[in-house]
């Protein structure tokens, strides 16, 4: 029912996001010494949502594809850090700040969505 | 929110390899001494399962450091040869020490992951719970 709602839509998807880079992260630091390992990371969120333009195409059924929103198909890129002599390109302060940079992304997400939901609720007669 | 599950199992798995490379390490440190003893050395790979890569990291086999054991001059002792040589070990404390402070350092880098994915997983329940 929420998913009409842009804004709420549109944190959802930054939710995703920021979970499915976190994982990332999780798999570049917990590889960071294994020999031949490319760290990898997400294209940007900005850079990956779709917004809901006016070329949308319609769909006549709920399963209808239309590319609109930021599914399930977030661009893996490979992280162009130097590798070191054993192949591994993972470097354990980059990944810090990707980190610290899902989590800020993260906790915008779940702010507006709580402020959203709050909205829903004031205009619904209740107390937020 | 199984995205933020699977980052914690991720960051579990960096922490239970860096855990069997510590305790390599703690046997080649404690056998620094005991002649003929070869330095264990533990590398690294990504897990594969079912042929798919999980991007988890597990510990592969247990190798031995293939240096060659320094012959080490004692006539007193009980396993020297005739010309009074004994065979040491190749264990270099230096190596041991500052892969020590490596393991440690990538499994403190781990555990920061894995508190983070966890207080994510915990916020994202938290907007639930009211």
């Amino acid at each position: 029912m929420f998913d009409r709602i842009e804004t709420l839509r549109m944190a959802n998807s930054l939710t995703a996001h920021a979970a499915e880079r976190q994982k990332l992260i999780a798999r570049n630091v917990a590889n960071a010494d294994t020999p031949g390992f490319r760290a990898r990371d997400l294209a940007s969120f900005t850079k990956t949502y779709h917004t809901q333009g006016a070329v949308e195409m319609r769909a006549s059924r709920p399963r209808h594809l239309t590319g609109a929103s930021w599914g399930g198909s977030p661009r893996v890129i490979d992280d162009k850090g130097e590798p070191a002599p054993n192949g591994n390109s993972v470097s354990l302060e980059d990944e810090m700040i990707r980190s610290a940079e899902a989590r800020r992304e993260f906790d915008l997400a779940l702010a507006v969505t709580k402020s959203s939901l709050n909205l829903i609720r004031t205009s619904l007669g209740r107390r937020g | 929110m199984s995205e933020t599950l699977s980052a914690i199992e991720l960051a579990a798995s960096g922490m239970r390899a860096q855990a069997v490379r510590l305790r390599h390490i703690s046997e080649n440190i404690a056998n620094a001494d005991t002649p003929g003893y070869r330095r264990k050395v533990v590398a690294f790979e990504e897990q594969v399962d079912f042929g798919r890569r999980t991007g988890a990291v597990t510990a592969g086999p247990t190798r031995f450091d293939r240096r060659e054991l320094p012959q080490i001059y004692d006539p007193a002792h009980p396993m020297a040869d005739e010309n009074g040589y004994y065979a040491g070990s190749n264990v270099d404390l230096i190596i041991e020490i500052a892969d020590s402070k490596e393991a440690g350092r990538s499994y403190e880098a781990n555990l920061r992951v894995f508190e983070q994915s966890r207080q994510m997983s915990g916020a994202l329940l938290d907007l639930i719970r009211r």
